[in-house]
């Protein structure tokens, strides 16, 4: 018996539009709009010589910002890493009530403009209210314009990012393999050390500098909760915007540099991570 | 006693999936437990592991009560499915896994590693991670795995499920070699008659959660007591027949009973003949066993070493199957469309339920 | 099973310590907003909510998220197909680039274009008025938000099977009708899920469209500039009001995103059959 096929069915499947033209738009697209501003700011931050960047950015104001935008993205990351690896173990493996409301509320940072929570934070812990008064008049605790205030907002921005990276991975773990560890005798927390952790550990790390990586560069939530003082309460975000607004371009630009080389050696390493994973 | 099972149950919902199961296993034995997928016998070696709680009975592990044990204090070790290796340890840190919890001294820890990997024919192995290992390496490491602790009971669901078929009959034949040097008690699960005949012991027959007959493979096969058991080990005719006194009305055909069938006297039955009993003959001078009567030939199929011919009986309006050497079909040259006698050698009786 | 019922003190002790985490970390603040906003009752917000000036930058700020949503999904939807399907020379050069934008602190992208476009920018003479305009800051914006629909559409893309295509090609079906029937329908859902994280994330922008549009009242000033400035001027119930205007929408945004990622996970965790 003879089947008439359509002549088509032989050839290799097509694109539906020419491959070549698919391609070019795509790499001109990611081009213009990613890999040209990058380049452009690093040109501009050095053309002015090595010495001005180095004068530029050994500026105890510029230091200092980038110093505290540094310290309080990686305080948030170590405390979310923590608190979002047990968020997620607590949601894949635990049925409680109110757990989907408490999955549906972790992804409030991702819709919530970073501007808003700013001033929810500062409605919630200014100097006027009950939490923010309670806290510096008794227990001399200055939330607001201080690195308590920039932590607290980065903590709020970064959540969910190791939970959304974990989830999955837990999820799709092969429960097997912890009830092969319990017949083998081990207890729930050294079948979690041994054999749970080791599997999730990189999905931790990699949600962990993505955050990390995201709070570095956070400014709408930080220009609001921090006061913008210079030396104290002035992120590297912060500090570039007031040097723009100021026109005083270059420093700016040797601040950006700084900040955009450390968001990319994170991300590089981010990426390094999930390709090792998937070599393994 | 090695195993002992007494009424255990469980329920998912209004759903039963064990029912009221009891068993006894012997020491050393390995014991087959098999049903088709859906007939509770994954959860009920769950729940012989502690890994499923049940709903009551009780589960004895060599005259000790370990109910209400966790699957940590049982001392079971336990082959899964898909292996489930520990996907961030090599071969040997797998198997020395359990060891550790033991806290084992590292040298005679590292010994017993040795001791196991040979013993699965893996010694070179050793450092290989389980994604660096074939499908039949990584389930042979899963069962060096749950023996490290020398536990007393191995239990093991369906191990072979997810190799291709001649990796499957090699390891099979590994298996029973090293369970019986270790002499350890064994339960292992599995859907596949094949399987079940070349390995055990004894066998299990379960279904919709309850077991319903256990036995020698050649017991199960050549005479079962359930028409489940009967049609589930292989392939089988039905005929619906009446025994009085010593003897079978099958239509106007008189047949001699059975032996071992006795209990079913005066009622109504089911001859259960398997194809490889059936007998063709062109006249009826020519069959060696009893007739059986008379009819068209529908079909015949090349089936490996037999081939499988189909034939309409007229008498009772049936088809049956008989399984023939080449040669003698050869040397019957029949075709669909002829007309054959039917003979059988050798038959067991049912009960008609 | 995957989920087990709780019995024992310490997983309750667990689920305890990431309920308060999560609940102070982000109900508490948004409780706060709200009280604060609401403390002479609902006039004054309406009031502050519907002035003229409110009203343009929210109009200027839904214009600007809903054009570039569309552009990213377009071309989100190209970028993807091509990391996804094609090989060629520095595809993972590329592929790292898609993430850049999560990472990249807005107020940098914002100062790129006036370093490109400003005054005395290198492209100063560009036929396009980009700096403090319009067009800048939607440029600014695609930035921001480039990467959700791509990310979302790749993993989807990649898991299909070529097979269905195939299958379909082997009927006579033309590539574009493949890829509108076959193809499209499996991943229609990841390109939603993306537009709408593209939406909150537009909707939300505040530190590039500030640098770049310079918050001109009434021209340049988006939603979020409006909150800033109305801080500034000491007006808080306006920036409260719009707060709690961008705060709903925002929530709103999660629930359809809730909605759309419970629909097909639905099916995965149905109660399984346990037996075998």
């Amino acid at each position: 018996m003879q089947l008439a096929f359509p002549a088509k069915a032989a050839a290799r499947p097509h694109l539906p539009f020419g491959e070549w033209g698919l391609r070019a738009a795509a790499i001109t697209y990611l081009i213009v709009l990613i890999a040209i501003p990058v380049i452009v700011i690093n040109i501009e931050g050095l053309r002015g010589g090595l010495d001005l960047f180095w004068t530029d950015i050994t500026r105890p104001a510029a230091l200092s910002a980038l110093w505290l935008s540094i310290w309080t993205a990686g305080v948030m990351a170590v405390v979310n890493t923590i608190m979002g690896t047990l968020t997620a173990y607590v949601l894949v493996f635990y049925k409680f009530p109110g757990k989907r409301l408490l999955d549906s509320v972790i992804d409030l940072p991702f819709a919530i403009p970073t501007l808003v929570t700013g001033v929810m934070l500062v409605l919630l812990y200014g100097p006027q209210t009950l939490i923010g008064g309670f806290l510096d008049q008794q227990l001399g605790i200055r939330v607001l314009f201080a690195p308590p205030g920039i932590i607290l907002a980065l903590l709020f921005l970064g959540y969910p990012f190791v939970i959304r990276a974990v989830q999955p991975v837990l999820a799709g773990l092969d429960a097997n393999q912890q009830e092969a560890a319990f017949t083998l005798g081990a207890s729930s927390w050294v079948t979690f050390r041994r054999v749970v952790l080791p599997a999730i550990f990189p999905a931790m790390i990699t949600g962990g500098l993505l955050g990390f990586a995201r709070a570095l560069g956070e400014f709408g939530s930080i220009v609001i909760v921090s006061g913008n003082i210079p030396m104290r309460s002035q992120t590297a975000a912060v500090y570039i915007f007031g040097q723009v607004e100021g026109g005083n371009m270059a420093a700016a630009s040797s601040v950006s540099v700084i900040l955009l080389l450390v968001s990319l050696v994170v991300t590089l390493g981010v990426d390094f991570i999930y390709r090792r994973k998937s070599y393994a | 006693m090695s195993i002992l099972l007494n009424k255990v149950s469980k329920k998912y919902g209004a759903q039963n999936i064990v029912r009221e199961f009891s068993l006894e296993i012997e020491s050393g034995e390995l014991f087959v437990l098999l049903g088709p997928s859906g007939s509770g016998k994954s959860t009920l070696l769950r729940m012989i592991a502690g890994l499923t709680p049940q709903d009551t009975g009780e589960i004895y592990l060599n005259d000790r009560n370990v109910t209400a044990l966790s699957p940590q204090k049982r001392g079971i070790g336990f082959v899964f499915q898909n292996y489930s290796l520990f996907q961030h340890m090599t071969a040997a840190q797998n198997i020395a896994f359990g060891l550790e919890i033991l806290r084992v001294p590292k040298a005679e820890r590292d010994e017993r590693v040795h001791e196991l990997l040979g013993l699965i024919g893996m010694a070179d192995l050793g450092n290989r991670m389980p994604s660096q290992l074939s499908g039949g390496q990584q389930q042979r490491v899963a069962v060096a795995r749950a023996l490290a602790q020398r536990p007393e009971v191995l239990l093991l669901d369906e191990p072979f499920g997810a190799l291709d078929v001649k990796i499957r009959a090699q390891l099979r034949q590994n298996l029973r070699d090293i369970q019986q040097r270790l002499n350890v008690t064994a339960i292992l699960v599995t859907h596949d008659q094949d399987e079940a005949f070349e390995l055990a012991d004894r066998i299990g027959v379960i279904d919709g959660g309850e077991l319903l007959e256990v036995g020698t493979p050649y017991q199960l096969y050549r005479k079962p007591q359930h028409r489940f058991t009967a049609t589930f080990l292989g392939s089988v005719n039905l005929l619906a027949a009446e025994r009085n006194g010593t003897t079978i009305h099958l239509g106007d055909k008189r047949l001699p009973a059975p032996p071992q069938t006795d209990h079913l006297a005066g009622q109504s039955v089911e001859m259960m003949l398997r194809p490889e009993s059936v007998e063709i003959a062109l006249t009826p001078e020519n069959l060696e066993g009893h007739l059986l009567g008379s009819g068209i030939v529908e079909s015949i199929a090349f089936a490996g070493v037999l081939e499988r011919v189909a034939i309409r009986v007229q008498d009772w309006e049936q088809t049956v199957h008989a399984l023939v050497n080449p040669d003698k079909a050869r040397e019957l040259n029949i075709r669909p469309g002829d007309h054959v006698y039917v003979g059988v050698r050798d038959f067991h009786l049912l009960p008609l339920n | 099973m995957r989920e087990k019922p709780v019995r024992t003190f310490w997983p309750w002790l667990l689920i305890a310590v990431v309920v308060v985490y999560a609940g102070l970390l982000l109900l508490a603040p948004l409780v706060a907003v709200i009280s604060g906003a609401f403390e002479d009752g609902i006039q004054p917000v309406l009031e502050a909510i519907t002035a003229a000036e409110a009203l343009l930058s929210l109009r200027l700020t839904f214009f600007l998220a809903i054009t570039a949503s569309v552009i990213n999904a377009i071309l989100g939807l190209i970028v993807a197909w091509v990391l996804v399907r094609h090989r060629f020379p520095g595809k993972w050069f590329f592929n790292a680039l898609v993430d850049l934008p999560f990472v990249v602190s807005p107020v940098i992208v914002g100062y790129v274009m006036i370093v490109l476009f400003g005054r005395t920018g290198w492209l100063q003479n560009f036929p396009i008025q980009l700096a403090f305009s319009l067009p800048g800051m939607l440029v600014v914006t695609v930035f921001v938000s480039l990467p959700f629909v791509i990310r979302e559409v790749m993993p989807v893309l990649a898991s299909l099977t070529r097979e269905q295509e195939e299958a379909a090609f082997t009927l006579g079906a033309s590539s574009w009708m493949t890829f509108y029937r076959i193809v499209f329908p499996a991943i229609r859902h990841g390109i939603i899920y993306g537009i709408v994280l593209t939406l909150a994330r537009a909707l939300g922008e505040f530190g590039a469209v500030a640098v770049i549009g310079g918050g001109v009242q009434g021209v340049t000033e988006t939603a979020t500039i409006y909150i800033y400035r109305s801080l500034h001027d000491r007006n808080d119930i306006g920036a409260y009001s719009m707060a709690i205007t961008l705060g709903v929408i925002s929530v709103g945004i999660l629930v359809v995103m809730n909605w759309l990622r419970r629909d097909p996970s639905e099916k995965g965790s149905q109660h399984v059959d346990p037996t075998e």
